[in-house]
Formats: C-alpha cells, sequence, structure tokens
C-alpha cells in the first residue's frame, strides 16, 4: 500500500471516529420532562372519559372553561413515583385556579393503581383506561406523558418523562397568555 | 459424464424446483396476511421494540384493532400507517423513513455489496 | 462505614497495582529490564478479588450499610440472586469486569513468563493495565460500588424483578463478560506488534486456542442472553434488535471475521492488516458496547446508566480506535506482506469475502443502532429502527455467509479447480436440493425458508463431508482419538451448530403463531393442534414473592404461567411458562382475567366472567434447535481448543 493512501484513509477514519465519538458523547439521557412537539397540538383534545379509581364518574366534557392537565401514568413506572409528589402539590396549588389535574391509569391494573395512588398521597383524581383507549387517542407511548389543555379545549403542551413543579408553573404561565 | 453436464444438470434441477416453488408461494394477500404484515412494522407504544404484532400489552392491543379494523374498513397500507403515524408520531413505526437521511440505511449495505464485488473484481485482474 | 471503608480501600489496592504495573513495565521497556510486573498484577488481582469478596459478603449478609447492596438485594433473597446480584446492577458490573479483566492479566503474563524480556510481552502487559487502570478508576469515582447507605433501612429493595425470576442471570453475564474481556488479549498483543515493529511474528496464531476460547464464551453468553430473555420477557422471542443486543453482537461478528481470518495468516502468512484491525476493532466495540449499555443514551430494556460514565467511556473508545489508526498507519508499510490473494476463486479469496461480509454487518448494525439518535439531532424528531429494518439486512446476508461455510471447506488455498469442487460438492448440492423439493412436497411454502435450508443443508453437508474425511483418515492411521484433535474438527462442529440455529431461527420465525384463548376455569381447547386446559388458580405467597399461578395442562404438561410481584420492588411481571420439545415449542402467559378487578395484579377484562382468564398461547415450531445449536457451537469452540499445534505447511 502506498504510504500516501495510508496516510490519508488513516486520517478519514480518524475524522469520522471523532465526529462520531464527539457526536456520542454530548447525547444527553432523559432525565427531566421533554416539552415534545406531539401530533395533538394545537387540536381540539380528544374527548375522554372513565371510572376514578374510587369508583366515581369523570368526564372531560364536565371541565370545559378551564385548565386541564392530564398525566398518564402506571405503577411499574419509575418516573412517574418521581414526579407524583409535584403533580400532587401543583394540584393542590392550584384547586381554586380553575385548573384541574386528572390522572390516566396507563397500562396498568386497578389494584396496583390503587396501591400507588395511597402510597404517594395523590391529590387528584385519576381514571382507569380499560383496553387503553384513551391513551391510543392521545398517541401515549410510554408513562410518564402530560398533556394540558387550555380552556378553549385545545392542547397546548405535551411533556414526556417527570415533570417537576417549575416546569408546570412555566407551562401554567404560558397556558394563560 | 464430463464435470460440466454433470453440474449443468444438476442447475437444471435447481431452476425446476425453485421454480415450482416460487410459482406455488402464491400471493396470499389476503386480509388476515394483509393486517399481520402491517402490525410487524407498528411499534406497539408502551414497549421498548417489539411490535404490536409480538406484544400482548394493552396498547399493542388497542393498535392490533385499529389496524384491522382499518383493513376491514378498505384503507390502503399506506393510509393506515399514516394515520397511526400522526397519532403517535414518528417514531411508532418501526422501519425508517427512507427518504432524507434514512437514505443512508439502505446506502451502507449496497456499499457492502460494492465492496464485494469490487475487490473480487480487483483480485481476478491482480490473477490474469 | 467499615464495608464501605474496606471495599474501597481493596478497590485502592486494584487501581495501584494496576497503575503501578504500567509505570512499572514502561519504564522496564525504555531500559530494557527484565519486568517484575507479575507482583503488580497480583496485588491488582488481590485488590480487586477483595473488593468482590467484601460485595459478595455485604449481598449475602443482606448488609444494607452500603446503598448497591439496598438496591439490589433484601432480606428474603435465596442466595443465588444474592451473589447474582453482584452484576444486577452498573456498578457491580463493572466488579466483574474487572476481576476478569485482573485474572486474564495475571494469566498471560504468567504463561509468558519466561519472555520477560521481549518488547511484545511487555507493551502488551503495558496495554493490559492499563485497561484495568481505567476499570478499576471507573469505580472509584462516578460508579463507586461501596457508596455508604445514609438512610437506615432494614430491608432493601431486591434485584430488578427480571433479573432474579431465572437461573440464567449466573450464567449469561459472567460467560459474555468472559468473551469481551478474553479479546482484550489479542488487543493489547496488536497493539505491542504495532508499537514494536514486529508484525510479522506469530503472537496471534499461537494465541489462537485461547482466542477461540473467548470466541466459544462470548457466542455462549450472547445465546444464552437469548435464552434468558425468551424465557422471562413474555413476548416469546429472543431477540429485538434492541441497541444493548446489538451492542454484543457487533464485537462478535469482528471477533468471528478474526477467528477465521486468522487461519489465513497461519497458513499464508497473509491478511496481518485485516488481523491486526479486527483485534483493535473487537476491543474498540466492546469499549463501545459497554457505552451504550451504560450511558442511558439510548433505551433499552437492558440498559442501566449513569451520565457521567458516557463521556469517558466514548473517550475511551475514540483513544482506542485512533491509536490503532494511528500505530497502522505509521506500520503501513513494514505490515505488506511478500504474497498475496493468487485468485479470487481460492479458500483465501473466500474468506476475503467472508471478511467484507462480517465486517459489513457489523457497520450496518452499528449505523442501525446509532441511527435515531443521528436523526433526532439532524431533524428533530424521533425514529426507530427495528426488526424489520435489521431482518431485511440480516436475512440475505446469513444466507450469503451459509453459502460461504458450504463452499469454503472444500475449496483448495490457493488456486482451486472448478471441476475438483464439483466433484467434492455433487453430492451435497444433490443431497440439499433433495431436501427442498421434499420439504416443498410436504406443504412448505415460504420461499424464503425453503432458500435458508437449501443453503443451511449445503453447509452442513460440507461440514459432515469434511469430519468424515477427518475420521476416515484418523482409522486409517488407527488413532480415532486423533479425529477430535484434527485441525478442522472444531470448526466444523460449530459450523453444524450454526447450521442448526440457523434453521431454528428461521422455522421460528417464519411460523409462529400467537393467540390469545379465552378459558373457564375447567375448560379446554385445541389452539395451532395443541390440546390447552385451564384447571384453576394457584396462589404462591412466599417471603421472595406473590405470584398468581394459573395451572394449565398443554398436550398433557403441566405449566404455570403467572403474574408475579416481587416483594419490595413493588413491580408486577409476568412469568410465561414453556412447554418444550425437539418440534415446538409452545409459549404460555396469563394474559388477563376477566371480571371487575383483583388483587391478582393481572389485567383486568371487565367483559368477561369472573374466575374466567385469557391466555397467551405461541406455538413456536423449531425453537428448541436454537438452544441445540448454541449448545453444538460451545462444544465447537472447547473442540476446538483441544486442536493439535498446526506445524506450518510449506507453501
Amino acid at each position: 500500500m502506498k504510504r500516501r493512501t495510508v496516510l490519508v484513509t488513516s486520517l478519514v477514519v480518524l475524522a469520522v471516529v471523532v465526529a462520531f465519538s464527539v457526536f456520542l458523547g454530548t447525547r444527553q439521557p432523559v432525565t427531566d420532562a421533554t416539552d415534545i412537539t406531539s401530533p395533538l397540538l394545537g387540536q381540539p383534545a380528544p374527548n375522554f372519559s372513565g371510572t376514578e379509581l374510587d369508583g366515581a364518574h369523570w368526564s372531560l366534557r364536565n371541565d370545559l372553561g378551564h385548565v386541564v392537565v392530564v398525566n398518564f401514568w402506571a405503577s411499574w413506572c419509575g418516573p412517574c413515583v418521581v414526579e407524583a409528589p409535584n403533580l400532587s402539590t401543583f394540584a393542590w396549588q392550584e384547586r381554586h385556579a380553575n385548573v384541574d389535574v386528572i390522572g390516566v391509569v396507563f397500562n396498568d391494573t386497578l389494584s396496583a393503581a390503587q396501591g400507588f395512588a395511597a402510597h404517594y398521597g395523590s391529590l387528584y383524581p385519576s381514571i382507569l383506561d380499560p383496553g387503553g383507549a384513551i391513551a391510543n387517542r392521545y398517541g401515549v407511548v410510554s408513562p410518564p406523558t402530560t398533556f394540558v389543555i387550555n380552556a378553549k379545549g385545545r392542547v397546548v403542551v405535551t411533556l414526556v418523562g417527570p415533570v417537576r413543579l417549575s416546569q408546570l408553573n412555566a407551562v401554567l404561565g404560558r397556558v394563560r397568555q | 459424464m464430463t464435470v460440466l453436464r454433470s453440474f449443468g444438470l444438476w442447475v437444471a434441477a435447481l431452476v425446476v424446483v425453485f421454480g415450482v416453488a416460487l410459482l406455488v408461494s402464491a400471493n396470499q394477500s389476503s386480509a388476515a396476511s394483509r393486517a399481520a404484515h402491517l402490525e410487524s412494522l407498528v411499534k406497539c407504544p408502551s414497549c421498548e421494540d417489539l411490535s404490536v404484532a409480538q406484544s400482548n400489552a394493552t396498547t399493542a392491543v388497542a393498535v392490533r384493532h385499529e389496524i384491522v379494523a382499518d383493513v376491514a374498513a378498505g384503507k390502503s397500507d399506506n393510509q393506515i400507517l399514516t394515520s397511526i403515524e400522526n397519532a403517535y408520531g414518528t417514531s411508532i413505526l418501526l422501519s425508517p423513513p427512507t427518504s432524507g437521511l434514512g437514505v443512508l440505511l439502505w446506502i451502507v449495505p449496497l456499499g457492502v455489496v460494492l465492496a464485494l464485488i469490487v475487490v473480487g473484481l480487483r483480485l481476478r485482474r491482480r490473477w490474469r | 462505614m467499615t464495608l464501605t471503608w474496606l471495599g474501597r480501600s481493596f478497590l485502592y489496592v486494584a487501581f495501584a497495582g494496576a497503575l503501578g504495573g504500567v509505570a512499572f513495565q514502561l519504564r522496564a521497556l525504555r531500559t530494557k529490564r527484565p519486568s517484575f510486573a507479575i507482583p503488580f498484577a497480583v496485588l491488582a488481582l488481590l485488590g480487586i478479588a477483595g473488593a468482590v469478596g467484601v460485595m459478595q459478603y455485604a449481598l449475602i449478609t443482606h448488609d444494607f450499610a452500603l446503598a448497591y447492596v439496598a438496591e439490589n438485594n433484601a432480606t428474603f433473597t435465596p442466595l443465588l440472586y444474592s451473589i447474582t446480584g453482584m452484576w444486577s446492577a452498573l456498578e457491580g458490573s463493572l466488579l466483574l469486569w474487572s476481576l476478569l479483566l485482573a485474572a486474564i492479566t495475571l494469566g498471560v503474563l504468567f504463561y509468558y513468563r519466561r519472555e520477560k524480556t521481549d518488547a511484545v510481552v511487555g507493551w502488551a502487559a503495558v496495554v493490559l493495565f492499563g485497561v484495568g487502570a481505567f476499570f478499576s478508576g471507573l469505580m472509584m469515582f462516578p460508579a463507586d460500588p461501596f457508596l455508604h447507605n445514609p438512610a437506615h433501612v432494614l430491608q432493601g429493595q431486591g434485584p430488578n424483578a427480571l433479573l432474579q425470576d431465572n437461573p440464567l442471570v449466573a450464567a449469561h453475564p459472567p460467560l459474555l463478560y468472559l468473551g469481551f474481556v478474553g479479546f482484550t488479549v489479542p488487543f493489547a498483543f496488536a497493539i505491542a506488534m504495532l508499537i514494536t515493529g514486529r508484525v510479522h511474528e506469530r503472537w496471534p496464531l499461537e494465541q489462537r486456542r485461547w482466542t477461540v476460547l473467548a470466541w466459544g464464551a462470548l457466542s455462549v453468553g450472547i445465546i444464552l442472553g437469548a435464552w434468558w430473555s425468551y424465557q422471562v420477557l413474555g413476548w416469546g422471542g429472543f431477540w429485538g434488535w434492541d441497541p444493548v443486543e446489538n451492542a454484543a453482537l457487533l464485537p462478535w461478528l469482528t471477533a468471528t471475521a478474526y477467528i477465521h481470518s486468522v487461519i489465513v495468516q497461519d497458513r499464508r502468512g497473509l491478511f496481518r492488516v485485516w488481523n491486526l484491525s479486527l483485534a483493535i476493532s473487537t476491543f474498540a466495540l466492546t469499549v463501545l458496547g459497554t457505552f451504550f449499555t451504560r450511558s442511558g443514551v439510548l433505551e433499552s430494556v437492558h440498559s442501566f446508566s449513569s451520565s457521567t460514565l458516557g463521556p469517558l467511556l466514548i473517550g475511551l473508545f475514540f483513544f482506542t480506535v485512533a491509536l490503532g489508526v494511528g500505530l497502522l498507519a505509521w506500520r503501513g508499510d513494514a505490515l505488506r506482506s511478500a504474497v498475496g490473494v493468487d485468485q479470487p476463486f481460492s479458500r483465501e479469496g473466500l474468506f476475503v469475502a467472508n471478511n467484507i461480509l462480517f465486517v459489513g454487518f457489523a457497520v450496518v448494525v452499528l449505523l442501525g443502532t446509532v441511527f435515531p439518535l443521528l436523526y433526532e439531532a439532524v431533524n428533530g424528531t424521533q425514529v426507530t429502527v427495528g426488526t424489520p429494518y435489521f431482518a431485511t439486512i440480516a436475512a440475505p446476508l446469513s444466507v450469503a455467509l451459509l453459502a460461504l461455510m458450504a463452499l469454503a471447506p472444500l475449496v483448495s488455498w490457493r488456486s482451486a479447480s472448478r471441476e475438483v469442487l464439483w466433484n467434492r460438492i455433487r453430492l451435497v448440492a444433490w443431497a440439499s436440493l433433495a431436501v427442498v423439493a421434499l420439504l416443498a412436497t410436504l406443504g412448505v411454502r415460504h420461499l424464503a425458508v425453503l432458500v435458508a435450508v437449501f443453503f443451511a443443508a449445503a453447509a452442513a453437508g460440507s461440514a459432515l463431508r469434511t469430519l468424515w474425511g477427518v475420521l476416515v483418515a484418523a482409522r486409517r492411521r488407527g488413532r480415532l482419538l486423533g479425529a477430535l484433535r484434527a485441525p478442522t474438527t472444531g470448526g466444523m462442529v460449530v459450523h453444524l451448530g450454526i447450521v442448526v440455529l440457523a434453521i431454528g431461527i428461521v422455522v421460528s420465525t417464519s411460523y409462529t403463531q400467537r393467540s390469545e384463548v379465552t378459558l373457564a376455569s375447567g375448560q379446554s381447547t385445541v389452539v395451532d393442534s395443541q390440546f390447552v386446559t385451564f384447571k384453576g388458580f394457584h396462589v404462591v405467597k412466599d417471603p421472595l414473592e406473590t405470584a398468581t399461578q394459573l395451572a394449565v395442562e398443554v398436550d398433557g404438561h403441566s405449566l404455570f404461567p403467572a403474574v408475579t410481584t416481587f416483594n419490595g420492588r413493588a413491580t408486577t411481571v409476568g412469568t410465561p411458562a414453556i412447554d418444550s420439545n425437539l418440534l415446538r415449542d409452545v409459549y404460555v402467559t396469563f394474559d388477563a382475567v376477566g371480571g371487575n378487578g383483583t388483587t391478582s395484579g393481572a389485567q383486568v377484562q371487565n367483559n368477561l366472567p369472573a374466575g374466567s382468564v385469557v391466555l397467551g398461547v405461541t406455538v413456536e415450531p423449531l425453537l428448541a434447535w436454537l438452544w441445540i445449536g448454541g449448545l453444538m457451537v460451545g462444544l465447537g469452540a472447547g473442540v476446538s481448543f483441544l486442536r493439535r499445534r498446526h506445524v506450518e505447511e510449506p507453501t
């Protein structure tokens, strides 16, 4: 092999490997809720209703004029544990401000969901989603996924991952403008 | 029998066997197999890398119902996949898009085949 | 507090040993004195063994003073899963890796103890110590297994649910790591040969039997991983083209190319550059694989992650590749061999094709694995590269490799004559065609299956023919056992194992039938010609777990698919049950229970009467052939290890 071909090939390979390594080295693992551009943004929120964990009935239609935060969660989901207290704090904080938080149980069983809600002291209602129909309509891929619906009934924000209280407050600020 | 004739006989038999097999494996595009094929292309929404064909999670079952209903309603493959993509985002399809950056995924394997051919030819030239 | 202090001290000793080994060896190389590196290797091994001992002690005695033990162990965790808990999560898995590396480093130095002054051995030792220092260093700073647990807890979480319901957790990681760590040795020697410029020497050839052992461990490790996922994950499949699975496959591909390519170097002195590159690539891909598994950058069922390890591991990857490329460029001239591949239609030519296919496959799998990251960086949206893509690539490639397996053992070295080849392969060719014709008449219609079986049969035929030749020759010499140690025996057994594996994969993926049946207690049904009866519920409650089992009978055999909740972790997992025989596997899962709500943890379907259940029944023909093939591959690697020393034949 000619000396020059070897040198050129080596430099090209080296450049590719540098680019590759830098690229991979700068990827961040997902740690916080990411604001994603879901296909539902700006669309009217799909209507849904269901049975709450304690047996009462809940329907989205009853919440017209309110901001609704819909949070898809599951008892087997680690990040859901992390965000549970944040959502409860937020729900309590905004309880007189026409903001409703509703949880939707994602791919889970009644007993496990009840256990989770009791254990983590959930301060907002959650409904069951038998057959995953609601999750399907909202295009939920994995919990926790949170949708924020404005007072006019349109989806304005989609957050994937565990939400922090500051994020929720910031989002609320944007929604109210 | 000369080597060439012996080989030729075998090749003829090969062509016959596979030719018949090809003809007999007729197009089975029944509704069930269409649905099954589509199901293998859509990722189960709550799983890491399974298709809705492979998983029995509630979300997978929900999507399967949707696909079967759409196939029965007469929608085309493309329409069905697009509507699912619209609900869940592009990452729900297990096969990446073939346009744009996705072209890379097909060029590289072709490059490998090309490398094989090129090296083979160069070796042959050296031999000659 | 003492355990933390003790464990960390041992780690410091291990790190000091490795670092000291590097320093001392470098000095010995510079001053050309006989090296005293063995004591450093012993120190490093003692240090890491001590750390492992402390961790195992903590796990077995359920000492929750260590945060790692609190997260991966509980008082009711059985002994087996306490021991394997060491590699159930990130920090502990590094302990296992380092232990194997330290042991192998000492082994290599001891093996070459009479060649203390040899610069190649010296530089190889520097590399081995260096890698050891890196991994020990990781455990000292970002990934500390001995972190003290500030909370005084009386109970731990127990291991991840999926890591404590199958004993294969004791086999898969150790074998896999043994393979990975084993390939650090060819890497070290490749670097050493390049640095010293002594690239024409026989080090890789001499080490071949150990390299084959490492390859065997890696292969069996990967197959056991597939078997484990199959038994535990609940979807009836065994490979998902998941980023972490791909991460283990990549070095295996280059490692397989390497052990084949070395055959040509042994026989004819060719492929030196290829072999050095393959040795370096295998190690680099191992590090890259470790990066994917541990950095959290790609989501996977199998990954454990920490965000600080990512940049460090990718740094090592970059350093390895840069070093390799740089050295190869520097020594490029010296690597040119006097002879070349005479003509493409020869065994050497087929090995060239083999190298290109394996490396090409590795490149494509790597691209497919990182593509989602690339796409997101460029376009902002997420895409998935899943089974359809990888299967489309893997299928023709596997067929090509099977074809090579069919031809290569029968094609002569240097320049093959078509007549001679046809004479050798004629019977095999006709037999393979007959098999296909038979299958087609029996109703097999999938063209892909017929093509795959054709080439698989041909590959098996060539392997059997070669083995027959070896047996005949051994018999003539009157020493039948000599056949075992003949040069090609092990390899042909491995090829046969691969054929069995390939047929298992093709048939099971093409003919799997999935169904869901709803049965009331006592009811039976027939699913895909399997007679299934649901006999009732069992509840199992012990300190480890609470499981609702279903008593199911399939074709007369009792199975207990269940939904299990492991105490401590509060996660519920499905536990599949499998009835396996040579012809088919019946895979049964407890999918849902009827009624309005139970405490079993299973999914509820309120449109079904209470007491009835929904069973997932998947029938997979020939699935057991995968594990049988895997066993044969391992056996073949073992036989190859015993191979007689090859006497170099005059070319």
